[in-house]
């Protein structure tokens, strides 16, 4: 798989790179800014871009517009954005600027090569990923009593599975489960929501992150 | 002057209008107004708008001397007529004689002197000095000393009381040739003097005066053409040229006692408001009110009231910086500016209107002066409060950056450092090694965490960066207790009234107990609402009221029924 990386951070940026390419990934171009990054996928054609959510010159959200940009010029191009920070609400204007082949990811990820490999991955198949951290601190978060508690332990498990990205094949896989029982947990989940099921993966993701951040009341 | 004298005055100078009339009619050939009816009419309205206004005049006690000259203009040009051979009398005759051109010098100076009385400027006194010694010395006194009836050919004059010796034909022609030389001189330099002396004036008095000193150059400029006229002929006649520029000069003089009249009502319409006002004041004004209440007493919806502070600026009363245009009156009391009024041009061109006004309002004049002070100086420090906060917070997002970009980023590196070494050492690693390579990555991890944590509570980025509505957002996910937002503002306001308002809620939660919070967040105009309501009122809101008092806001908490409490904040926030 051709991967560009985009980081400021020239020590980061080298140690990803020996690190991703130990691990057989081609590294195919590297950028410290937003526009070498779009030189580098216009000349390299990479399957994905990670790129930092910092960049300079105002070091704000440059690798959520890069992404975006990328998604217009390339839509075949998959971006995994890595942040520093946790707030679901960075991830979900990611997802929603860039539907399809796109991750959030903390940017410590990057010693932990086995997600950091899986990411992209699912990111080149055109999955969404969203960091686990996020997606456990949305499930965890105070609420008033809602509908989430009407849900078994396996439920929560696919719904945070399904928040994190994964399809129903990678649930399978996650949770050792046959197609079928994931199929129906994912039902049972989205009737005791009262959440319209998608089959689309990611407005499925879409829906589901937006009932963990709206977390409305149950209905009485 | 008693009242009786001054009645007096008015009596014989009506009569001798009419007298002098009765004269001119007599004599026909010989007057200015005795030809028609109409000449008549327009002799007597002359005199008399004169004489009336000279009397009212010598009524005012600021105006007394005005009056005195007025009235006596109004006498001389009635003895225009007197100098006729039908004057049947020789002391009336004699007295025409020396008065019959007085008219003029009186009537200039009763305009070099408008509004008071008094000719302060030495050129005006040079040109008023001229001109009395030509028409009265030269022309009256010294001719009439010389005029022999019989050597003028004029039998049937009366005799002249006055005349010296045998009298002097020669000298006679030559005394009226220098007075019309003086005459034609004399009123052009007066008229040029008035112009001049209206330039220099202060533009309340110029719009005081310029009305009467129009009417009075235009009476001078029919006088000057008059004398300009009989240059070559040699004395002061009545041709049919004379008769009609002195009927301009009749019309000249009632437009001239119309103009000061029209004076005299428009400074008591300002009077007359003016005691409304102190009625008005009784009721003590509002802060700011004082503004209105002049404005509605003195007809002058655009007035403006400016309060001169200790730094220079300028305030209202209602405490805000005002820049004023126009025509400004400056109320001085004890030889202290205390403030200023801009208003429609004239409206205080009388000088003492404006002492009046400091007169009625001087109480809510020195109210209003102190409290726009005392704001002022209110308004410097919340600026300064405010500008204190802002730089905290500049400071905090500059420190929050700098633990992002550097500390977090040198950690992460260090991390995937780690892990390359690792990597390197390949499989066959020693277990010992590899627990503790474990643990440092665990530290690592920890240390990110609090690291972020640490940020996060400094100052959130996404509250400087994505906004108000979503760091509250993140801050339901993050908060030990549940919120239920109602409401959030769909755009981005300016950045501290986002940070204060950020405040009030981050502050609530942190204090919250486990129940959930209501938390909504609405714009109106140019405030920003912020309400919590939870369960118990937070022990410690006071650096919350700090950070919006800084920017003029307000933090109340309101206890509800049982047990329940709401923050309310105001914020206001520019558009």
């Amino acid at each position: 798989m051709r991967v560009v990386i985009a980081d400021d951070e020239v020590l980061l940026r080298d140690g990803l790179d020996r690190l991703l390419t130990e691990a057989g990934f081609d590294v195919v171009g590297k950028a410290g800014t937003a526009r070498e990054l779009h030189r580098e996928v216009e000349l390299a054609s990479p399957d994905v871009a990670i790129i930092d959510i910092k960049m300079p010159p105002t070091h704000t959200d440059e690798g959520l517009v890069a992404a975006q940009e990328i998604h217009a010029s390339h839509p075949g191009v998959g971006v995994l954005v890595l942040s520093h920070f946790l707030e679901s609400h960075y991830a979900m204007r990611l997802i929603e600027q860039h539907p399809g082949g796109a991750g959030y990811l903390l940017k410590e990820r990057v010693s932990g090569v086995g997600v950091l490999a899986d990411a992209l991955v699912r990111v080149h198949e055109g999955e969404c990923v969203i960091d686990p951290t996020i997606v456990s601190r949305l499930l965890g978060r105070a609420r008033p009593a809602s509908a989430l508690a009407q849900l078994t332990e396996r439920e929560r498990q696919v719904l945070a599975l399904m928040a994190e990205g994964r399809s129903n094949k990678g649930i399978c896989e996650q949770l050792f489960l046959g197609p079928k029982t994931v199929e129906g947990h994912v039902t049972h989940i989205f009737t005791k929501l009262g959440v319209g099921e998608s089959a689309d993966d990611h407005r499925r993701v879409l829906a589901v992150l937006s009932y963990l951040r709206s977390a409305p009341q149950q209905q009485a | 002057m008693a009242r009786a004298l001054r009645l007096a005055v008015l009596v014989a100078g009506l009569a001798l209008g009419v007298f002098s009339l009765a004269l001119a009619r007599r004599g026909a050939g010989n007057s200015l107004g005795g030809g028609s009816a109409f000449a008549g009419a327009a002799e007597l309205a002359a005199g008399y708008a004169l004489l009336g206004v000279g009397f009212a005049a010598l009524m005012r006690p600021r105006q007394a001397r005005l009056g005195a000259i007025l009235v006596a203009a109004s006498l001389a040009w009635f003895l225009l007529e007197w100098n006729n051979p039908a004057a049947g009398s020789a002391f009336v005759f004699t007295i025409g004689l020396v008065l019959y051109a007085a008219a003029a010098p009186l009537v200039a100076h009763a305009m070099l002197a408008y509004p008071g009385g008094r000719v302060a400027w030495w050129p005006g006194r040079l040109g008023l000095a001229l001109s009395y010694a030509g028409s009265v010395l030269v022309l009256g006194l010294l001719a009439a000393a010389v005029f022999n009836r019989a050597s003028e050919g004029c039998a049937q004059c009366p005799r002249n009381l006055l005349l010296v010796g045998g009298g002097s034909g020669g000298a006679y022609g030559s005394l009226n040739r220098a007075g019309i030389y003086l005459g034609l001189t004399w009123s052009l330099l007066v008229i040029l003097l008035a112009a001049g002396d209206l330039v220099r004036a202060t533009p309340a008095r110029r719009r005081l005066a310029a009305p009467v000193v129009l009417a009075g150059c235009v009476y001078l400029g029919l006088v000057a053409a008059d004398f300009a006229h009989s240059l070559y002929r040699g004395y002061l006649g009545n041709d049919v040229l004379d008769r009609r520029l002195w009927l301009g000069e009749a019309a000249a003089l009632c437009a001239l006692s119309l103009t000061v009249i029209w004076a005299w009502v428009r400074a008591w319409r300002t009077r007359s408001a003016l005691a409304g006002l102190v009625i008005e004041l009784a009721e003590s004004p509002p802060p700011g009110g004082l503004r209105d209440v002049l404005a509605g007493v003195l007809h002058d919806p655009s007035l403006q009231l400016a309060y001169p502070l200790a730094d220079g600026r300028l305030a209202d009363g209602r405490y805000r910086a005002v820049e004023l245009a126009g025509e400004v009156t400056p109320i001085v009391r004890g030889g202290q500016r205390v403030a200023l009024l801009s208003h429609r041009p004239g409206l205080l061109a009388e000088p003492a209107l404006a002492e009046e006004v400091a007169a009625a309002a001087r109480l809510a004049l020195e109210n209003e002066r102190l409290q726009a002070e005392a704001w002022s100086q209110l308004e410097d420090l919340r600026a300064s409060r405010a500008r204190i906060v802002g730089s905290g917070d500049a400071e905090r997002r500059r420190l929050v950056r700098d633990l992002h970009d550097g500390a977090q980023q040198r950690l992460v590196t260090l991390s995937l450092a780690l892990r390359l070494a690792r990597a390197r050492l390949g499989p066959g690693l020693d277990p010992a090694l590899a627990g503790r390579l474990d643990e440092a990555e665990d530290e690592l991890r920890a240390a990110l965490a609090d690291l972020r944590e640490l940020a996060q509570g400094i100052f959130p980025v996404i509250l400087a960066e994505e906004g108000l509505s979503a760091a509250i957002e993140a801050l339901a996910e993050t908060g030990p207790a549940p919120l239920e937002i109602t409401a959030l503002p769909g755009e981005r306001l300016g950045s501290s009234a986002e940070a204060a308002a950020y405040f009030v809620v981050s502050e609530a939660v942190r204090q919250a107990a486990a129940s959930t919070l209501k938390v909504s967040v609405a714009r109106y105009g140019t405030r920003l609402m912020v309400e919590v309501e939870g369960d118990g009122a937070p022990a410690e809101i006071v650096g919350v009221q700090d950070r919006v008092g800084a920017l003029d806001g307000s933090v109340t908490v309101v206890r509800g029924p049982g047990g329940r409490a709401t923050i309310r904040a105001e914020i206001p926030c520019e558009s």
